[in-house]
């Protein structure tokens, strides 16, 4: 996962995670507020996007890879926004661009920018199990967090079964048809089905081996400068939100 | 197919997110009396949300040839049942915003409503329909999945098109828009997922029916083991 790399990778991956969610709030509010400016959108997305490359490192290659399918989502949605259909006069339906629809699409495309490099800037700077840590700080119910701990750690487990089994299918010739195709993927998804109780089974006997029955608490990083990351960020994220203003305000 | 960061308008953004709410409120209630009745089951969910993720990362070989993600919600509704779906669905569209970027966190509260409470609702509901109708087990399945993904894909289009009206049409012109050009690859992975998912059915009646017998899987889905 491109996501989890950069995570762990980047300059910034020390900041108290509280900061950097604070700016990507902050970015997130600025997004909203210039909706329907696209130039603005784009601004402020530029800016988001700076942030993220030049601060914290992370590697230009890899950012647009992993923005890419949210950019196609936005390039087919936009163009829908963009055409109307309308009947036209000899009958029939016709595409028609229409200039209140290319409006929208611009003014709703700045805006998806903008809220797409919040999100960016957010998890490709901070791991998961910071956001995790974060969360629990921000009082989110004991039976999600626990989901969440599990699912993450599951998550990789599962990712390495799936990698053998195909390893050993595509070793059989499992894929050489389309049918066959669907017949391994079938087995597979049959596999790790059945693994599912087996493994919360398996890890519920550890949990009580370790006489845990409560909710699951692992040790946080701890971050030493979080204040000061806090108020750097939250002057970060007001300065966005204000210019995000500003914009709105100069911009009909 | 998730509804990206920022796309919704604000108030559309927190609608959604309220109208999901309730949902998740009552899959965590209904799961935590679940896990006081049987402890061992405590553990189940997260793995399960685990493996609805990993599931959705398979390619897919779709009719046309072009390859699409499944999205596990008819298996998993049929597995643990509607309200268990929607904390599960909850925790992976999380996970699916914050770990590849697809969806966002604006835009998760419409996101769990069409993936994590109509698909999985709609695929219990067709199921145990299919059953009572008396369709064979391959056929309920296939068309639980199927018609999941599908309504999905239409709570969606309905989504957008509610957010963007056409400035000529309004709503229904927007809505056929919307559900015209994603139907290009929603229908052909609605076909494929069904499939997929009988694929599943049937190596897992066949090879593992003691297995899911012992550990009491899926009491919901007569006939299967």
């Amino acid at each position: 996962m491109l996501i989890e790399q950069s995570a762990y990778a980047n300059r910034w991956r020390g900041v108290a995670p509280a900061a950097k969610g604070l700016f990507a709030l902050g970015g997130l509010v600025a997004a909203f507020i210039v909706t329907h400016r696209p130039a603005a959108g784009l601004g402020i997305a530029a800016l988001l996007a700076t942030v993220t490359l030049g601060g914290a490192r992370v590697a230009p290659g890899l950012y647009l890879r992993v923005a890419a399918p949210a950019l196609f989502f936005l390039a087919i949605s936009a163009l829908s926004l963009a055409v109307s259909v309308a009947p036209e006069a000899q009958g029939g339906l016709g595409l028609h661009a229409s200039p209140d629809g290319q409006a929208l699409a611009a003014g709703v495309a700045g805006r998806s920018l903008a809220g797409l490099a919040a999100l960016l800037f957010l998890v490709l700077t901070t791991p998961l199990t910071d956001l995790i840590a974060l969360l629990r700080r921000l009082r989110t119910p004991e039976v999600l967090l626990d989901i969440m701990v599990l699912c993450y750690r599951t998550l990789f487990v599962f990712s390495g079964a799936v990698q053998d089994m195909r390893t050993a299918q595509a070793a059989r010739l499992g894929y050489g048809s389309r049918r066959q195709t669907l017949r391994s993927l079938g087995g597979m998804a049959a596999n790790l089905t059945v693994q599912i109780w087996q493994r919360a089974q398996a890890l519920h006997l550890a949990a009580l081996a370790r006489n845990n029955d409560g909710p699951l608490r692992f040790l946080t990083t701890p971050h030493p400068h979080a204040r000061r990351d806090i108020a750097l960020a939250g002057s970060g994220a007001t300065a966005l939100v204000m210019l995000a203003w500003a914009a709105r305000m100069v911009t009909p | 197919m998730h509804i990206m960061e920022g796309f919704l308008p604000i108030e559309h953004a927190v609608g959604w997110s309220v109208a999901a709410a309730p949902f998740v409120a009552w899959g965590i209630r209904s799961v935590n009396h679940r896990i006081r009745e049987n402890p061992e089951q405590r553990m189940l969910l997260g793995v399960a949300a685990a493996f609805t993720f990993v599931l959705s990362a398979l390619k897919l070989p779709s009719v046309t040839g072009s390859c699409s993600h499944p999205t596990g919600t008819g298996l998993g509704a049929v597995l643990f049942g509607p309200a268990a779906m929607a904390p599960i669905g909850a925790v992976v569209l999380l996970f699916q915003a914050l770990l590849l970027a697809h969806g966002g966190l604006t835009t998760l509260g419409a996101n769990i409503f069409s993936m994590a409470v109509v698909g999985p609702f709609a695929a219990y509901g067709i199921f145990h329909l299919a059953r009572r109708l008396r369709a064979s087990l391959a056929v309920s399945i296939f068309l639980a999945a199927s018609l999941a993904d599908l309504l999905t894909y239409v709570t969606t289009s309905v989504q957008l098109a509610w957010a963007f009206p056409d400035p000529a049409g309004g709503f229904t012109t927007s809505f056929l828009k919307f559900a015209g050009i994603f139907a290009v690859t929603q229908i052909p992975l609605a076909v494929s997922e069904g499939l997929l998912t009988v694929v599943i059915f049937n190596a897992l009646a066949r090879f593992n029916a003691q297995e899911l017998r012992d550990m009491g899987v899926a009491p919901d889905a007569k006939g299967l083991a």
